[in-house]
């Protein structure tokens, strides 16, 4: 190596070497902590009694035709936590997608007006926002006196399912769109003429160009609403009248009861699974994408 | 369908702002409800500019996310272009790994991580507050970190390479080249990449929650911890105010940034050509706002920096540590007890005190991070079993009554309880009885008195029930006349059976959500504390007429001040904890929170007496005959670890059923 | 004249992959000077060791005599036209030319006579304020023209500036090119891969292939005297066929023996053998010195394009008389319109229009364009 790039390589270093640094200290260390504390007990001698505690744990649980059955208690709370999760992301691009779409096809200036108003509620306390989906929702809420007013009678929300995923898709629908509208802001409009001109009918533009160079958003968008709400415990509490208890309830209740090694246990293996799929998922829309890897 | 996306358009934004509509309401409201408009009043707006806790969380919550996003900003985008310059493929990728975990590891899993290292590193070297500003800082600025990379990456990644390059043929020095052709390029993403950062350190609370520590809250925090009693309205009328700021801010970017201005800009620029005046150097602009811009950043920080050390570094620092909302803190015209302590202290003693109060939403959440060593307080006020607990422990510190000469106007019956029977470590504060609030518009009253109420089927998916687990397995070991700490599982098992039971008729488990639902009949029954039932009674809507009793036997609790083992300055914290036994702030406490005082000051007195009314004094004060017999019999106990966390996992079967 | 600029047995390699193999090349003041060759050649990578841009691994570049490998592009006194002519985006026409003046901190007086001279100069008078994303692709080039030269460098380096023009302002700005450089006297360092373009321009021309030189001289030396079948078939249309050199000036090729002007090869030594297709004249069939089939004629406007089948090894002939296709053709071919190239790795590969079609030479600029 010459001098010259050598003295360049250096510049570089420096440029990110305080990055690098902390994010050796802050983000691995921090990581291994987890691990550590998941492997050893509270006299931090080595085990796998916490990760084996998190698969075999079990609890009865009484069916809606009054069986008791007996069920893997951590196991029932990561299949809640995943179905909830999987369904907001869902809601989420459904209903994301679109409105990316149309905003990405507006003139810059309402472009811009409209990805404000999307992040302005992002500015204001999610807990307290929570909170006011709580009072919309309830059986004695605005909706419901809404519904009354018009005679449409009243619909239980709240502590419904559905209030959980409401919750979920509100607090999180804006890291769906920011990511959608990027990529489709910058999308070549004349691809879309292209398609149309070489016999596409709108449904098959959608399908066969709008949608593959739409995929780094996708995945992005998936990504950023799928992590948050898989771990969330504050919407469950407050929307979910307290009768969700998911993966975040389960890790929070684990530190709250001064049980930290089980609660890292349980951390250690939401964070190897996320991981896990999050490659599966990159690696999957990578093959399938033209032009690969979301930024 | 052109119309139709225009309706999707609009009733997306509407589902987008309806939360916020609702909070902008009902900032407006004369009652403390977030569910019945009762009138128009400003009254909270007011509320919020006398709440100098909750200003002084916004600040640290401001000052925080900027300092957070100058931080994140400045590394992240230096990061970039080291990135981006990177030769070895390998390299890059793993940096691109190492960037992205921050991301696709949940919040709850990076707030744990960061404050599993931080507690190690303090027990490690010894750092008495390794929780504090600074661990919250590094959290903030590690999870904004990879926003702002992954935004100016790409752009840089975008860029043509020859224009760094060309720079540097014309005669920049490549330090000239970065400044005055790189930097002008990606300057959009690195705003961006900013705003994404200020933002989320906003409006984060997970990650705050874990790595938080003495002295310094942030308002979501503040607002979590309000759970022990309930969100206050000026919390909306904050919202609101936020949201008119931004909305402010935006409309004036928008305004400059439009292309009008761009216009008058660019006829301003030709103007200047045509009167033969040569143009300015725009790149002298350029440096002057970039270097402009870092300067405003280093010096906000500094000012920080310089803020924050200068709390600490004055003589008398306090650090109190209690349970949100259970403080009388200068709001309706109340007194603001911790001020009213600085003002007497200075007064008193000729130097300056300054009282950091944070606050905790359980005991078992202040035990946390009182156990890890990574904070310091000097008072503390946990519940009487936690009392025990730390006693145990040795977390906590004996107190020098010389400095409590107040401690005589506590009643007898608060003296030699079991969980600090030589009262050597403890100044009871306040205590509570658990009783049964239920809507007499709806609830018979031949149903009402003792536990079966909240078993009872005729009132199913009305029944409230307690959202932790031993409040809710008190209930139904109290109702089957179980001993509320007996350590024989089978006990655990049977109360387990009951909740089960009772499950099917539980509308909600709650904590502060019961003062909404009860007030606005959106429940009819619930256990809760006798203080309690007055706040709600304040505010139940029309509909609603909420009564309350005592169930035998029931939850008897204290709550009282101690110091504990970190402590800096103790006989400080002895001459605070005298003070709050003091006449004026004992009532003023005592009134805010509608809590019954253990103090012979407060009860005795004609005006407290006045202001509670007949009625209320009965029920928060009832006539026990021998309090501490009671009490020593129905109150909670510290329980061993493995019992807790045998008693979690039924908990957790509860939740799961 | 003297050499401003030497290169000095260089090799530079990138991730293992040898771009430059020990080239040498002296470069003249006041000199227009061309490197051409197809993409991947090293050409480009030439220009940025001269500018700056990389340094070689092993050998020198000399700048008046002085080594210079490691001095940094901004105290090198060589400025650079970039291929997409990289303008500052965030500053306006006036301030791109202005921008090095403001590098030296050129007295204010100073600077605006000299931005205005230089847009003068590409006329671009009247465009000082327009942002430089609203000029055309032309116009852009006279930006970043006039940027390169207002610096006053000793040296000009364009790395194929042209590329991206039409072809009717391509024509324009090779001739503005060549008056500039005439007019400010610096030396021009060219690279394109357009071979008819480095004919017109060039003073010197040098044929890269493979990170090799393989051929320095005037337009006239290349395209006449092509040292090898590369540079034959690059500079050109070319006949190329194998032969044997009988004697001086005797040369045996397609069965019959010609006479040449060359000489100096051994006896019966095999040669590559070039034939210009202008070069042929077509004649009757038993006049002819070669006989061959007609297999395909193009009309081109100033002449017919005929490839000829001879033997089974496929001619061009541009001619301006009309042939037929599958006529029998005799050509004849004058002494002095036979080059002879002494064998190289090159030889066979090139100069047989079997597989000869328009579009192949289009698609492969297309590509090259697109690679670099």
């Amino acid at each position: 190596m010459t001098k010259k790039t050598a003295r360049r390589n250096l510049v570089t270093g420096v440029a990110s070497a305080p990055y690098e640094l902390w994010a050796v200290i802050f983000i691995l260390v921090p990581l291994a902590f987890v691990a550590y504390y998941a492997f050893t007990d509270n006299a931090f001698r080595f085990t796998t009694a916490n990760i084996t505690r998190f698969f075999t744990a079990t609890s009865s649980v009484t069916g809606a035709d009054g069986a008791a059955d007996e069920v893997r208690t951590y196991l029932v709370i990561t299949w809640r936590s995943v179905k909830l999760a999987v369904i907001s992301t869902i809601v989420c691009l459904l209903l994301g997608y679109p409105l990316a779409y149309i905003i990405s096809r507006s003139s810059p200036r309402a472009q811009k007006t409209m990805m404000t108003l999307i992040m302005i509620p992002m500015w204001m306390n999610f807990l307290i926002r929570t909170y006011a989906w709580m009072t919309i929702l309830q059986d004695t809420g605005i909706l419901n006196n809404l519904l009354g007013k018009l005679h449409l009678g009243r619909v239980h929300i709240i502590g419904t399912e559905a209030a959980v995923v409401i919750g979920m898709v509100y607090d999180y629908l804006p890291y769906m769109i920011l990511p959608l509208y990027s990529i489709m802001a910058k999308m070549d409009y004349r691809l879309i003429e292209a398609a149309r001109d070489l016999g596409c009918a709108p449904m098959g533009v959608l399908r066969r160009v709008i949608l593959p160079l739409s995929m780094p958003g996708v995945v992005n968008g998936v990504t950023m609403v799928l992590i948050p709400s898989i771990s969330t415990f504050y919407i469950s509490q407050k929307l979910g009248d307290g009768m969700f208890f998911l993966l975040g309830d389960a890790i929070e209740g684990q530190y709250t009861a001064n049980n930290l090694h089980f609660a890292a246990a349980i951390a250690f293996i939401l964070m190897v699974a996320l991981l896990a799929a999050m490659a599966v998922m990159r690696r999957l829309t990578n093959k399938y994408t033209y032009g690969g890897a979301a930024a | 369908m052109k119309k139709a996306s225009k309706i999707f358009t609009a009733l997306m934004f509407v589902f987008l702002f309806a939360p916020i509509a609702i909070l902008l309401l009902f900032s407006f409201n004369e009652a403390r409800s977030l569910s019945v408009f009762s009138g128009f009043s400003l009254k909270w707006y007011k509320e919020l500019f006398r709440d100098t806790e909750t200003l002084k969380t916004v600040r640290n919550t401001l000052v925080l996310a900027v300092c957070a996003a100058g931080v994140s900003t400045v590394m992240g985008t230096a990061a970039a272009v080291g990135i981006d310059r990177m030769r070895s493929k390998y390299l890059r990728s793993a940096m691109d790994m190492v960037t992205n975990i921050p991301m696709i590891n949940p919040d709850i899993i990076t707030g744990i991580s960061m404050m599993l290292m931080f507690v190690f590193a303090s027990r490690l070297f010894g750092f008495a507050n390794s929780l504090s500003f600074i661990t919250l800082l590094i959290a903030h600025i590690t999870f904004c970190l990879p926003y702002v990379i992954l935004q100016v990456l790409p752009k840089l990644r975008q860029m043509d390479k020859s224009l760094p390059e060309a720079a540097m043929d014309l005669g920049c020095t490549p330090w000239g080249a970065f400044w005055k052709v790189e930097l002008p390029e990606i300057m959009p993403a690195i705003v961006t990449g900013m705003i994404m950062a200020f933002t989320l350190s906003l409006d984060d609370f997970v990650i705050s929650y874990f790595t938080t520590g003495t002295g310094f809250q942030t308002l979501p925090i503040r607002i979590y911890n309000m759970t022990k009693k309930t969100v206050t309205p000026d919390m909306y009328a904050l919202a609101t105010l936020i949201f008119f700021v931004i909305l402010a801010l935006l409309l004036l970017s928008n305004l400059t940034d439009s292309e009008d201005s761009q216009k008058l800009r660019a006829a301003r620029k030709a103007k200047r050509a045509a009167s033969g005046r040569p143009p300015r150097d725009p790149r002298k602009q350029r440096i002057l706002y970039a270097c402009g811009g870092s300067l405003a950043v280093v010096a906000v920080a500094a000012a920080v920096i310089f803020a924050v050390t200068e709390t600490d570094n004055k003589p008398q620092v306090l650090n109190v540590y209690n349970w949100g909302e259970y403080i009388s803190d200068g709001s309706e015209g109340t007194l603001d007890t911790v001020k009213a302590f600085e003002v007497w202290y200075e007064e008193e003693y000729g130097r300056p005190v300054q009282v950091n109060y944070t606050t905790f939403a359980s005991n078992e959440d202040m035990y946390a991070k009182l156990s890890f060593d990574a904070v310091s307080y000097d008072v503390v006020i946990p519940s009487d079993y936690m009392i025990a607990r730390m006693i145990e422990e040795d977390m906590l510190l004996p107190l020098d009554f010389d400095n409590i000469p107040n401690y005589k106007y506590i009643a007898d019956n608060f003296h030699g309880l079991y969980y600090d029977p030589e009262d050597a470590y403890s100044v009871p504060y306040a205590y509570g009885i658990v009783g049964i609030i239920y809507n007499a518009n709806e609830v018979d009253e031949a149903d009402a008195g003792g536990w079966d109420l909240m078993w009872n089927d005729k009132y199913a998916g009305r029944i409230l029930q307690f959202n932790n687990s031993r409040d809710a397995f008190g209930t139904a070991m109290y109702r089957a006349g179980l001993d509320v700490n007996t350590t024989d599982r089978s006990a655990w098992d049977a109360a387990l059976e009951d909740l089960l039971a009772q499950r099917s008729v539980v509308r909600s488990y709650v904590q502060d959500e019961v003062y909404n639902m009860m007030e606005s009949g959106e429940a009819a029954v619930a256990a809760y504390y006798a203080g309690d039932y007055f706040t709600m009674l304040d505010a139940e809507a029309e509909n609603v007429d909420l009564r309350f009793y005592y169930p035998e036997p029931t939850n008897f609790y204290i709550d009282a001040m101690c110091i504990p083992t970190c402590c800096q300055n103790k006989e400080l914290a002895e001459i605070f904890i005298n003070f709050m036994l003091s006449e004026e702030p004992a009532i003023a406490n005592a009134e805010y929170t509608w809590y019954a005082s253990p103090n012979t000051l407060v009860y005795e007195n004609e005006d407290y007496i006045d202001e509670m009314g007949e009625d209320a004094m009965a029920i928060l004060y009832p006539d026990w005959g021998d309090f501490a017999e009671k009490y020593n019999a129905y109150a909670y106990r510290n329980l061993d670890g493995e019992l807790l966390d045998y008693i979690n996992s039924l908990w957790e079967t509860l939740k799961i059923n | 004249m003297d050499k401003i600029i030497e290169l000095k047995n260089i090799t530079k390699s990138f991730d293992g992959e040898v771009v430059l193999d020990n080239i040498s090349l002296d470069i003249y003041d006041n000199e227009f000077l061309t490197l051409l060759g197809p993409s991947g050649c090293g050409k480009t990578t030439t220009l940025r060791l001269i500018g700056g841009f990389d340094t070689p691994d092993s050998g020198d570049v000399l700048f008046m005599g002085e080594r210079i490998n490691d001095l940094p592009p901004h105290k090198r006194n060589v400025n650079t036209v970039f291929q997409r002519y990289a303008l500052f985006p965030h500053l306006n026409v006036f301030e791109n030319v202005a921008f090095p003046l403001r590098e030296r901190k050129t007295p204010r007086d100073e600077l605006e006579q000299r931005v205005n001279e230089m847009l003068a100069m590409v006329a671009l008078k009247g465009f000082e304020h327009r942002s430089v994303a609203s000029l055309s692709g032309g116009q852009q080039q006279r930006v970043a023209i006039a940027r390169a030269l207002v610096g006053k460098p000793r040296v000009l380096l364009l790395d194929e500036p042209l590329a991206a023009l039409d072809l009717k302002l391509r024509k324009d700005m090779q001739q503005e090119l060549k008056n500039i450089q005439k007019a400010t006297g610096i030396t021009f360092v060219f690279v394109t891969h357009d071979q008819e373009e480095a004919l017109s321009m060039s003073d010197t021309i040098v044929v890269m292939s493979e990170g090799r030189i393989q051929q320095i001289g005037s337009s006239q030396d290349v395209y006449n005297e092509p040292k090898n079948a590369f540079v034959a078939d690059f500079i050109g249309e070319s006949n190329i066929v194998d032969g044997v050199m009988l004697r001086d000036k005797v040369v045996s090729f397609s069965g019959h023996t010609f006479e040449c002007v060359d000489g100096g090869f051994g006896p019966s030594e095999a040669v590559d053998v070039v034939v210009r297709p202008e070069d042929v004249d077509i004649v009757a069939e038993d006049a002819g010195m070669l006989r061959g089939v007609v297999t395909s004629v193009t009309f081109m406007g100033v002449h017919y394009e005929v490839i000829v089948d001879i033997g089974g090894f496929k001619w061009m002939i541009q001619t301006t008389d009309y042939v037929g296709v599958d006529e029998r053709i005799g050509l004849y071919i004058e002494p002095d319109a036979i080059h002879i190239m002494k064998k190289s790795e090159y030889s066979g590969l090139y100069g047989d229009y079997a597989s000869f079609s328009n579009e192949f030479d289009e698609l492969a600029d297309a590509e090259s364009e697109a690679e670099e």
